[in-house]
């Protein structure tokens, strides 16, 4: 159970960070280690080198934009869970980070590194989501922007090339009205969920995005997810069709058997109960 | 090896660490604290949870050069803490251990859980203290113990809060031993391994129109599904095709064969991408044909010699005619099992998504033999691990648009 050999460097600049990335074709980014950590101790991950990004002021910032916050990639569950991103929909997403894991892995693990590892059971892949966030990547050649709906190909798949770093979260501040819910299925409390669903809701603006994730299956994104009501009204719990949903699942590609597909739709059942209560 | 300079327990340390060392075997093997327990070496257990700058932390996957710069401090360092007393005592009370190796994680969880105000009724030190592992007490004694203690200790705010911190410990404002890279001695073979690169697989583009996957059953350690896979060619030329086994095997994403097939028999490897993980399986194939039923069976099996896991597997096709002889419906059973770190690691779904849209490549590779053209004609190159989802992505993304009432962009 220890790692093979390798080499350790710790860059200060997103530049520096981009270089070595792009010199040494055997590295990998560590953003935490709270996932690579074991995959080297289990030998599943040999990299040359590692790339310390956690002393990257940069990456390490909580910012306010013009509509919303942009999150550091090295910002930690734990400081999320205490606090760190302000009343960005009141507190959801603090919540959201509280139930990551368990505290000692919170202190370390960081928002950039979980999407990065596009874990489909991981929370923050299923929670922003449902926001919509949007993902700043630093690469050799410049930076970009792109949703995560864009970013995620699959389990354990991104977008990102080889070269390059995520470097901010970007999420959209909500309007009051707006209601969140989120629920996950595991059997231990801080275990990768079996199911989860999320779900954002702006009447206002008519935004509905309803997300099925969790276990080992891509996630599914619903931006429309009117159908799956038996009525008009999005929070309306009792009109929310789990066997119409579980069906549209699997018409959306998810080859899971019926007991995982009716798990995720009675994740996204939970989920919109949720927000309706708030 | 690399300088650290961090201060644990109180006293200023500067010592010489490989960077693969954690801080576990750190604070054990260089410095004596074996209070520091290592249980599962991979964040499970939270028996080596330990304190950096205020924070609690797994140390079996905290490597100790990360920690360049800051304050460790292990459950040596509280005996005068006058929280963790009072935890000491009821531990004793309530029977809160048994062989004790759980203990030490305990301790300092449990601390951390009181100080930061989250233990409040059961239900949240259940919850709070779900990352530590006790094999003997069934955690009664523990939950109790630690309600007591959180019972008579007063809340105060600076304790609480990391918001202000942001990044894992130490960050930027620590002190910084580090100039350069930091090499760690790598042995010749490793090194000459690095060096040997595999070609990415590639993969004809992605229509899957013709390929049906079926249930996927589990048979002991058996995986096993059925796919049936129509091309608009004739079934003698099928046949001919699935006979050249060089040629069968450029269909397969990432398998490359190490010689020609003899007696049946040939040798060979698949690079499988899985995210952050890269297996290498090398191995062999034992391939039986039986032309009368216009069957054939190919048993296989191979190594990964990084992670030292064993991969088997067994595709069994049966070739029928359809469209009055102009098409042929090849139907495909894999078997597959797993062994191993891979298996352990790996949860099930993500592996059987994997098969199946390997399956589904190699189908659509085969029609692009078939039609003459060379399989990665037409084919973005890609490593197998990026295949995995894309197919079921543009499934997904052609549904949404369905939904919408838009065509797929």
């Amino acid at each position: 159970m220890k790692p093979v050999a390798f080499d350790y460097a710790r860059p200060r600049t997103i530049a520096d960070a981009l270089e070595l990335l792009d010199a040494r074709p055997g590295a990998k980014i560590l953003a935490g280690g709270q996932t690579l950590g074991p995959m080297l101790n289990l030998r599943l991950v040999q990299p040359e080198l590692l790339i310390d990004i956690t002393r990257i002021t940069d990456l390490i910032t909580v910012t306010e934009t013009d509509d919303g916050v942009a999150i550091g990639a090295c910002v930690t569950h734990a400081s999320i869970e205490d606090g760190a991103i302000g009343g960005i929909a009141s507190g959801h997403l603090d919540q959201v980070a509280a139930g990551i894991a368990y505290r000692a892995v919170r202190t370390r693990g960081t928002i950039g590194g979980s999407l990065t590892h596009a874990d489909p059971a991981a929370d923050w892949f299923a929670a922003l989501l449902a926001f919509g966030a949007e993902l700043e990547i630093a690469g050799t050649t410049g930076t970009r922007r792109i949703a995560l709906d864009d970013f995620v190909k699959g389990a354990m798949e991104t977008d990102l090339g080889p070269d390059e770093l995520v470097t901010a979260v970007h999420i959209r501040k909500c309007g009051r009205e707006a209601r969140h819910g989120y629920h996950k299925i595991c059997r231990k409390t801080g275990e990768f969920a079996e199911a989860i669903g999320a779900v954002t809701v702006e009447e206002k603006t008519g935004r509905f995005r309803l997300v099925a994730a969790g276990g080992s299956h891509a996630p599914v994104v619903f931006t429309d997810p009117s159908s799956l009501f038996r009525t008009a009204d999005p929070l309306d719990v009792r009109s929310f069709d789990v066997d119409m949903t579980a069906a549209a699942l699997r018409d959306a590609g998810m080859n899971a058997d019926d007991y995982d597909l009716r798990l995720r739709a009675v994740a996204m059942q939970r989920a919109v109960k949720e927000a309706a209560q708030r | 090896m690399t300088r650290i300079t961090l201060t644990v327990n109180g006293e200023k340390i500067e010592r010489d660490v490989t960077p693969r060392t954690n801080l576990a075997d750190f604070l054990r093997e260089d410095l004596a604290l074996t209070g520091t327990h290592v249980g599962c070496e991979h964040g499970i257990c939270g028996a080596c949870t330990v304190v950096i700058d205020g924070q609690i932390a797994r140390s079996c996957i905290t490597y100790a050069v990360t920690c360049d710069g800051a304050g460790v401090r292990t459950i040596e360092d509280f005996d005068d803490d006058p929280l963790m007393e009072k935890l000491r005592h009821a531990f004793s009370a309530e029977h809160a251990l048994q062989c004790g190796y759980c203990t030490p994680g305990m301790l300092v969880a449990a601390r951390d859980l009181i100080r930061r105000g989250s233990a409040g009724d059961e239900d949240a030190i259940r919850t709070g203290m779900s990352g530590n592992l006790c094999r003997c007490t069934g955690y009664v004694g523990i939950v109790k113990a630690i309600a007591t203690v959180a019972g008579d200790h007063d809340v105060s705010r600076e304790e609480i809060s990391q918001a202000d911190v942001l990044g894992p410990a130490p960050g930027p404002a620590a002190h910084d031993s580090l100039q350069n890279i930091q090499r760690d001695a790598v042995p010749p073979a490793a090194e000459k391994r690095r060096k040997e690169r595999v070609a990415a697989p590639t993969l004809a583009s992605p229509s899957d129109a013709n390929v049906q996957t079926g249930e996927i059953t589990q048979d002991g350690s058996f995986t096993k599904l059925t796919q049936t896979i129509t091309v608009n060619h004739p079934r003698n030329a099928v046949w001919d095709l699935m006979a050249d086994i060089e040629k069968v095997a450029t269909c397969m994403p990432g398998v490359s064969l190490d010689g020609p097939v003899e007696s049946n028999h040939v040798d060979g490897r698949m690079l499988v991408k899985l995210g952050p993980i890269n297996a290498d399986l090398k191995g062999e194939a034992d391939i039986i044909r039986d032309p009368e039923n216009w069957r054939g069976v190919i048993d296989g099996k191979g190594r990964d010699a990084r992670s030292a896991s064993l991969a088997r597997g067994r595709v069994e096709y049966e070739l029928a005619e359809t469209d009055e002889g102009n098409g042929t419906l090849i139907a495909v059973s894999i078997a597959y099992s797993l062994a191993g770190p891979l298996a352990q690691f790996s949860r099930g779904a993500i592996v059987r998504d994997l098969v199946t849209r390997l399956a589904s490549a190699f189908a659509q590779n085969l029609e692009a033999r078939l039609e003459g053209r060379e399989p990665d004609q037409d084919a973005q190159a890609l490593d197998a691990g990026s295949l995995v989802f894309s197919v079921l992505w543009d499934r997904i993304r052609s549904y949404f648009a369905r939904l919408l009432g838009r065509k797929p962009g």
